[in-house]
């Protein structure tokens, strides 16, 4: 029979240090319980290790902001705030009055960071002359050139850090470093990346929609939405460009959006080009777009295929026919309150009737329709019901 | 001269009004939070107090009702330091009796020019 040679009846028990002969000679259940005990201990030891380590790590860190703080809070004050004209002084000469030593300080490894945040903050609370002073200092002691280094780490959550401090000091990114990155495949660095584009690019900060492949997630889009509409002097260009070129569908459904946002109603066309799309979903956020900008001339096209749509896209159609105000849909829209079998369409439906008839109108249809129907009709007429 | 009362939890930005108003003239004193605010306006009167809205232990909100309720600053004028942009919010505190709202980041000179301009005696 085959034996293992591993097998502990195999072991010379003889040739062994004393320990392991110990170890050995114990019952298995013992020599487990030692083993998870060894286990268990060393894990311990290294947590403990872990913990004074970063206990040890923020002492110093917290040193340090005690040392140095005090000293750039005293420098910004007597400086900056106190002083408007800091930087206006000879070309070529610092606009910065800082002896050596502390400048060097500032920017020793152990220190920049800690400025860099102090700066940041400042940034954050001023504007005005203190905003721009700040920018001005963070260039002058060559910090934009430690964010720069972490934009080339190999670490993607030190890319971040790069690019959210130089576009909150508002330093230019060239193209060929950042356009990379709003397609990469991490999706906190392709946020962030999108985002420092569309704030620092002056000419086409929304030239990254052509070469992004990768979705734009719906979180993404909440704060590409926040970043656009709250850049100042951003360039806003007709978004009908990537509706009708670009082939990811979150860009175009992302580009409609901000359509509606912007009231591009020359961008009109090119969306109702895309109600003859495969995708449901791109389709029904279309009728969406076109009825929130009224586009009237939609309006035959719309009721033309409803009858050929799926449940969203016609509940869409039936929103935007309300929302366009066009008193001829009514008839179609009264068609479909009327004899339609599905709840949704009937109280869609019933809204926008409601939208687009008089008081007489509704009371009319109201005496002609089924007990079920003039409840419908009764909620719609509450001008606190929104949907 | 002048007292002013500043609340605020951020450090930048107390260290920074301090220097500013104490140049052009003005007392000041500081709170860390609401609570720390509301035991400052026990121990003396002012003129102006200067609030943000999001702080621990006491919102703005109700830092601004007691202040309008206590004798030491019923009459004093409340600047709101603030980064929130909901309108409702900003409307709350308008019908709570704050005097100007003043949105982060701030200009400094435009808020010092606020400041002289609430305090300055009407004719």
């Amino acid at each position: 029979m085959f034996e293992s040679p591993y097998s502990f009846e195999n072991l010379d028990v003889g040739q062994n240090p004393a320990w392991l002969n110990w170890f050995l000679s114990l019952p298995l259940v013992i020599q487990i319980a030692v083993v998870s005990i060894l286990i268990s201990t060393c894990f311990i030891l290294y947590i403990q290790y872990r913990i004074w380590y970063i206990r040890f790590k923020n002492y110093i860190y917290n040193k340090r902001v005690k040392y140095i703080v005090p000293i750039l809070d005293d420098l910004i004050t007597e400086q900056i705030v106190l002083k408007s004209n800091a930087s206006q002084n000879q070309f070529g000469e610092p606009a910065f009055n800082i002896p050596n030593q502390i400048r060097a300080e500032f920017r020793s490894r152990k220190y920049r960071q800690i400025i860099i945040d102090r700066i940041i903050k400042y940034q954050a609370d001023f504007t005005g002359t203190i905003g721009t002073e700040m920018r001005n200092l963070y260039m002058e002691l060559g910090l934009d050139k430690v964010s720069f280094r972490k934009m080339k780490s190999r670490k993607w959550e030190k890319k971040i850090r790069g690019i959210r401090e130089l576009t909150n000091m508002d330093i230019l990114i060239a193209d060929v470093n950042i356009l990379p990155l709003t397609n990469n495949k991490r999706q906190e660095l392709r946020s962030e990346a999108r985002n420092a584009y569309i704030k620092l690019s002056k000419n086409e900060p929304f030239k990254f929609f052509d070469v992004t492949t990768e979705p734009l997630l719906k979180w993404d889009q909440i704060e590409l939405f926040k970043t656009i509409t709250t850049t100042e002097n951003i360039a806003i260009p007709n978004f009908a460009r990537w509706v009708t070129y670009s082939n990811n569908k979150s860009v175009v459904a992302f580009c409609m959006e901000l359509i509606v946002y912007y009231k591009q109603y020359d961008a009109a066309p090119a969306v109702v080009k895309l109600l003859e799309n495969k995708d449901h979903l791109l389709r029904a956020q279309a009728i969406n777009c076109l009825g929130k900008l009224k586009y009237e001339q939609a309006a035959p096209q719309l009721v033309h295929i409803y009858s050929n749509q799926p449940l969203n896209c016609r509940l869409e159609i039936l929103k935007a026919l309300g929302r366009m105000g066009n008193k001829e849909n009514v008839t179609f829209l009264k068609q479909e309150f009327m004899y339609s079998t599905d709840f949704d369409i009937r109280k869609n439906a019933a809204k926008s009737i409601v939208r687009n008839s008089n008081k007489q109108q509704i009371d009319l249809l109201m005496e002609s329709c089924t007990p079920e129907n003039q409840l419908i009709l009764k909620h719609n007429l509450n001008p606190l019901i929104k949907y | 001269m002048r007292n002013i009362l500043v609340i605020d939890d951020d450090e930048i930005i107390q260290n920074v009004l301090d220097k500013v108003l104490t140049k052009e003239g003005f007392h000041i004193e500081l709170a860390g939070n609401g609570k720390e605010g509301l035991s400052q306006i026990e121990k003396m009167a002012y003129d102006l107090v200067i609030t943000d809205l999001m702080m621990p232990y006491a919102n703005g909100f109700e830092i601004i009702s007691r202040l309008k309720k206590h004798p030491n600053t019923a009459n004093a004028a409340i600047i709101v330091i603030s980064s929130i942009t909901n309108e409702d919010s900003i409307m709350d505190g308008f019908k709570l009796g704050i005097d100007e709202y003043v949105r982060k980041p701030i200009i400094i000179g435009e808020l010092v020019m606020r400041i002289k301009k609430l305090l300055s005696p009407r004719t």
